[in-house]
């Protein structure tokens, strides 16, 4: 019988993955998308164990990291989306014995989504209802086809779900909401995709709500009312319907009451669940095992007497890193000299700097020490969340000399 | 060499919105330094007309700078049916990064699909090495 194992490569953690593995190493991935073959291969060139810049034993970095974290007032702890939930665990108590801050990308991206997911303010659903059950998809500032390959084929669009045995030719409509013409709004067709102004979901949304309302609709763009008419017809016959949000909206929106409204109108003339478009694979894990420990789901800082966590916006990462408040960092599956404007993250290069990552990346080239880890879901085992909020076990594929984040981060724990 | 170097190349201000390409994030897993990294992020997809203003051509560099930062990438046609002259597109990476402004309103939260920037034709200057733009 095949064994499956679980594809890291993004929040859907594709969980039908099958491996032929040479010497030791991943040689061949089926079913993955060419994002998470590459992925689970592992990269081809892995990070050195450094202090200050010379090869050093994994016990001596961890010393010296330990040492850092020791002597800084306001470490930052920052990464966790490519970490099991176990490693995130040890990384909150660190941050907690350390009064460090704490946060993941969540902050920048779709935290206030999973926010309003764990408070209980937006319905939600698993990605097998949406395989099963629906009929219309909403893409709403999101590119699945590029950042998430699997999802139309394996969830939302493609597949012979239980009650969607005619899959997308009868029974599913896809719809695009975007500010350009992406690779799924191409899949989405013409009449299905709503190509509106930068800046333009907001009104967009209130737009809907009128015209599910029975209102005219309008927009400050002259939006073709005709067509925003004629969607709202669509979701409100609508069996089982989904909003899968994107970073596009998310950035969009500067309050989430303009969702909210819309789905709650939705619900009232029909049945609309929402799920965030979550890229690095354990993201939401870090927010519900943050949460679980402070009622926060990122941007935290623990006080170093009471282990009290503050939270807001003060506490984010781009916020300590633009006003310079913090004077260590360690960062763990993350490369925020990529992944941040570098206005923000260029701070980094200036204060003791610490890297955990199975790959060299560019925040590594500036630390002070660097600890290559296992690569998660190949190298080490676990648990992570999935971006509908389902628990997904992990199983090591192949052994490594590597430590695990989870194994450095309590060696470091345990050395300060 | 021609009369052309000694003028100003034609500058243009656009709204930059950046996005995400499956090809460049698979580069991405393979090697953050690699040449296929470079070829795939050091991209702005551009309006066939801004690039008629800009006097260049599908695959010719361009200097894409702003108050925070300054790099050179390749500039390619979009592609898209509709004009969209004013906003050019880059795939999400360092190379967009070094250009997005650290304005937050203290919100913890920048602007990475809305900000702005000039585009100018870099006469065959080199593409910005990821090393480089730092």
């Amino acid at each position: 019988m095949s064994e499956y194992y679980v594809c890291t490569g993004c929040a859907l953690l594709c969980d039908d993955i099958e491996v032929d593995i040479e010497g030791n190493k991943v040689a061949t991935v089926h079913a993955a998308c060419r994002k998470g073959v590459a992925r689970m291969k592992g990269c081809s060139d892995p990070m050195e164990c450094t202090v200050d810049g010379e090869k050093a034993e994994v016990d001596t970095a961890i010393s010296k990291a330990a040492e850092i974290l020791s002597d800084a007032k306001n470490p930052l702890i920052f990464g966790h989306g490519n970490s099991s939930s176990e490693a995130q665990k040890r990384s909150i108590a660190l941050a907690k014995k350390t009064g460090a801050y704490i946060d993941d990308t969540s902050s920048f991206c779709q935290g206030p989504i999973v926010e309003a997911i764990l408070q209980d303010k937006i319905k939600t659903c698993t990605l097998d209802d949406v395989r099963h059950k629906a009929d219309v998809i909403i893409f709403w500032g999101a590119d699945p086809s590029n950042s998430h390959p699997r999802h139309l084929s394996r969830y939302s669009y493609f597949p012979r779900g239980k009650e969607r045995q005619r899959g997308w030719e009868e029974d599913r409509t896809a719809i695009t909401i975007d500010v350009r013409k992406s690779d799924t709004a191409v899949i989405s067709g013409d009449n299905r995709f709503y190509q509106i102004p930068m800046g333009g979901d907001a009104e967009f949304m209130d737009a809907l709500v009128s015209a599910l309302s029975g209102k005219v609709p309008k927009t400050s763009y002259g939006f073709d009312v005709k067509r925003i008419l004629e969607l709202s017809g669509v979701l409100k016959k609508a069996k089982f319907g989904v909003i899968c949000v994107g970073l596009g909206l998310v950035y969009s929106l500067e309050e989430l009451e303009p969702l909210f409204k819309l789905m709650n109108k939705l619900n009232e003339v029909s049945d609309f669940n929402l799920i965030p478009m979550v890229g690095q694979y354990n993201m939401r894990g870090f927010n519900h095992d943050l949460f679980e420990e402070t009622g926060y789901i990122n941007r935290v800082k623990f006080n170093p007497e009471t282990g009290e966590a503050e939270h807001g916006a003060e506490q984010s990462v781009v916020e300590a890193l633009r006003n310079r408040s913090v004077d260590a960092a360690l960062i763990i599956g993350s490369d925020p000299l990529s992944s941040l404007p570098l206005s923000v993250s260029r701070y980094l290069a200036e204060i003791p700097l610490i890297t955990i990552d199975p790959c060299q990346n560019l925040t590594a080239t500036r630390s002070t020490v660097t600890i290559p880890c296992a690569l998660g879901g190949v190298e080490a085992g676990g648990t992570a969340i999935r971006m509908d909020g389902v628990e997904i076990e992990m199983k090591k594929i192949v052994d490594t000399d590597k430590l695990s984040d989870e194994e450095i981060l309590t060696r470091i724990t345990e050395a300060i | 060499m021609g009369f052309g170097q000694f003028l100003a190349a034609p500058e243009i201000k656009l709204k930059i919105v950046t996005y995400r390409d499956v090809f460049q994030n698979t580069a991405q897993e393979t090697s953050r330094f690699g040449e296929d990294y470079e070829k795939l992020s050091a991209v702005i997809k551009l309006d066939p007309k801004d690039m008629v203003k800009l006097s260049i051509k599908e695959g010719e560099t361009v200097v894409v700078k702003n108050a925070f930062g300054k790099v050179v990438v390749t500039a390619q046609s979009s592609g898209h049916e509709e004009a969209h002259q004013g906003i050019a597109y880059m795939v999400n990476g360092p190379w967009s990064n070094a250009l997005v402004p650290d304005e937050t309103g203290g919100t913890g939260v920048p602007k990475f699909k809305d900000f702005e920037a000039t585009v100018q034709g870099s006469k065959g200057e080199k593409v910005t090495g990821i090393r480089d733009i730092f």
